[in-house]
C-alpha cells in the first residue's frame, strides 16, 4: 500500500468525529457535509502530512477549524465563536447532590444539554469529553494556551451540570406529582 | 499530606489524565485516605462518564463517506462551494505594494542578517509579536499548523489574502524578475490567530530551510526590544528565540516578523541576490563592520 493509500485509510477512519465536529460549529447538517468535504480536500493536497497516525486526528480538527474559520470570516464580520466571561459563576458539582443521578439521566437528554451549550462551550466539552482530546491537543486544535483550556472547560462543565441538575430537578418535581 | 481544598483543586486534572508522576501519585495517596475526596471525585467521575458515554453525537451519513472516499483517493472531488464572501475593508493598494517592494529587498538581507546576530545577546525580552512568530514557526515545522493554500506564486498568496485580513498582502517576485539564481521558494500561506484578530503566515523555503513571514496591522503589533538595526529609516529587531533567528519591523501601516533557522549558508543569499544591485546602499549599513 503507497503512502496515500495508507494516509486514505487512516483519514478516513475519523469522518465520524470530524463530521460530530462540524456540526458542532455550523449547527447545520448541509454546511457540516461541506465542511468535511473541504477538510479532506485540504488534507489531501497537504504538503506537511503528520508522519504517524497519532496526531493525524488532531491535524485533520485543526484543518477543519481553520476551513470553518474561514467561512465564518466571510459571513461575518468576525469569528463567531467569542471568549464567554472568565468570572462567570458556576454552580459546584459537589455541592449539588442532583448530579449524584446524573447517570440515570438518558443519554438523549445529556445529548440536548450539549447542543444547548453555547458555541465555545459546546465545542470544548466535544473535544475533550466525546473526542477525548488532551489539552495540549485541544490547545493546538483551537489555538490557544493550555491554560485558556482548563479554564473554559472547567465552565463549560460547570453550565453542563448546572442544565443537567435543573433537567433532573424537574423530573423529580414531575415524578413527585404523577405519584401523587 | 496535601489539605482537600488543594487535591481538589485537581481533581478534574486528575480525571482528565493531565496529571503525571509525583503529581498524580500525590492525589491517589490523598484519595486513599480521605472519603470526603474520594466521594467527590465519585461524583465528578459520575458526571464525566454521563457525558463522556453519550457519543458520538453524530454519525456521517453513507453518502458524505462515498464523496470523502473519492475525494481521498483521486484527489480532484471538489466540495460544494462555500459560503460566499462578504469583502471587508482594505488598506490601500499602495501601502501593500511599497510594503512589498521593502520585503522583495529585505529578505535575502534580513535573513543573512539574522544570521550574523543570532549570537549577540538579545537587548531586553522579545515583544510578544516576536515570541508569537517564532511559535508559529516551530508549530509550522512540527506539523500543527498546516498550511491553508499552497503556491509558489506570489499572486496566488495575494488573491487568497484579499477577503481574509483588514490589510493587502502583496507579495514580491523578486527573483523571477531580476534573473538571480532561486534561493528561496514560496511554499504557502494560512491565517494565524493574534491578539483576537488574524495575522497573515506565509511560508518560504530556503535551502531546504523553513522561513516564515508573519503579517499584522501596525495598530496591532509594534516591533520592540532586542538588537536594534537601523537602515533606510527602518528599525529592525533581532531576537534570538529558541534558537530561531526572529526579526521584526513596522512599515507604512504593518508590523512583518521574519523567522529562520538557517545556518551560516545563508549569508550567501545576501551576497548574490544583491551583489551587484541597487540594493548595496541598502545593504552596506547592515553589515557588520
Amino acid at each position: 500500500m503507497d503512502s496515500d493509500a495508507k494516509f486514505g485509510q487512516a483519514a478516513l477512519e475519523h469522518i465520524d468525529a470530524l463530521f460530530g465536529y462540524a456540526m458542532t460549529l455550523t449547527r447545520d447538517t448541509s454546511e457540516a457535509e461541506d465542511l468535511v468535504q473541504e477538510t479532506y480536500v485540504r488534507a489531501a493536497r497537504a504538503a506537511n502530512r503528520p508522519d504517524g497516525d497519532g496526531n493525524l486526528k488532531g491535524w485533520l480538527f485543526v484543518i477543519m477549524r481553520n476551513a470553518w474559520l474561514n467561512q465564518v470570516r466571510h459571513k461575518h464580520s468576525g469569528p463567531l465563536f467569542v471568549e464567554l466571561e472568565a468570572n462567570q459563576s458556576t454552580p459546584n458539582a459537589q455541592d449539588n447532590p442532583h448530579v449524584v443521578y446524573l447517570r440515570k439521566l438518558e443519554r438523549e437528554q445529556v445529548r440536548q444539554a450539549i447542543e444547548s451549550l453555547p458555541d465555545a462551550y459546546r465545542e470544548i466539552v466535544l473535544l475533550r469529553d466525546i473526542e477525548g482530546f488532551t489539552y495540549q491537543e485541544i490547545a493546538t486544535v483551537l489555538d490557544c494556551p493550555a491554560g485558556t483550556v482548563m479554564s473554559r472547560l472547567g465552565r463549560a462543565r460547570g453550565r453542563l451540570r448546572k442544565l443537567l441538575s435543573a433537567w433532573q430537578t424537574k423530573a423529580h418535581a414531575r415524578a413527585r406529582v404523577s405519584a401523587g | 499530606m496535601k489539605n482537600c481544598e488543594d487535591i481538589r483543586g485537581r481533581l478534574t486534572l486528575y480525571l482528565d489524565n493531565e496529571l503525571q508522576g509525583t503529581e498524580r501519585a500525590t492525589v491517589e495517596a490523598h484519595l486513599a485516605e480521605c472519603e470526603s475526596c474520594a466521594a467527590v471525585l465519585a461524583r465528578e467521575l459520575n458526571f464525566l462518564n454521563a457525558v463522556r458515554e453519550c457519543g458520538p453525537l453524530h454519525k456521517a451519513s453513507p453518502e458524505l463517506s462515498e464523496k470523502v472516499v473519492a475525494i481521498l483517493n483521486e484527489g480532484r472531488v471538489s466540495p460544494a462551494p462555500l459560503a460566499a464572501g462578504k469583502t471587508r475593508s482594505r488598506r490601500s493598494l499602495w501601502i501593500a505594494a511599497v510594503a512589498a517592494g521593502l520585503l522583495v529587498l529585505l529578505l535575502p538581507a534580513l535573513v543573512w542578517r539574522l544570521v550574523r546576530r543570532a549570537e549577540t545577546p538579545a537587548n531586553g525580552k522579545p515583544s510578544k509579536f516576536a515570541l508569537v512568530a517564532a511559535e508559529t514557526h516551530l508549530r509550522h515545522m512540527r506539523g500543527q499548523l498546516p498550511l491553508e493554500m499552497e503556491s509558489a506564486r506570489p499572486q496566488d498568496i495575494s488573491a487568497w489574502f484579499a477577503n481574509k485580513v483588514d490589510f493587502s498582502v502583496k507579495l514580491p517576485n523578486y527573483q523571477e524578475s531580476s534573473g538571480q539564481e532561486k534561493l528561496y521558494t514560496l511554499e504557502g500561506a494560512r491565517l494565524v490567530s493574534l491578539e483576537n484578530d488574524y495575522a497573515a503566515y506565509v511560508a518560504y523555503r530556503m535551502k531546504d530551510r523553513p522561513i516564515s513571514l508573519v503579517i499584522t496591522s501596525d495598530s496591532v503589533a509594534r516591533p520592540s526590544a532586542g538588537e536594534v538595526i537601523a537602515s533606510r529609516g527602518l528599525r529592525f529587531h533581532y531576537n534570538a528565540i529558541d534558537g530561531l533567528k526572529v526579526i521584526t519591523w513596522s512599515d507604512r501601516g504593518l508590523t512583518y516578523a521574519l523567522v529562520s533557522d538557517l545556518d551560516e549558508r545563508g549569508q550567501q543569499s545576501c551576497i548574490v541576490c544583491h551583489e551587484g544591485t541597487k540594493d548595496r546602499d541598502f545593504i552596506e549599513p547592515l553589515k557588520p563592520h
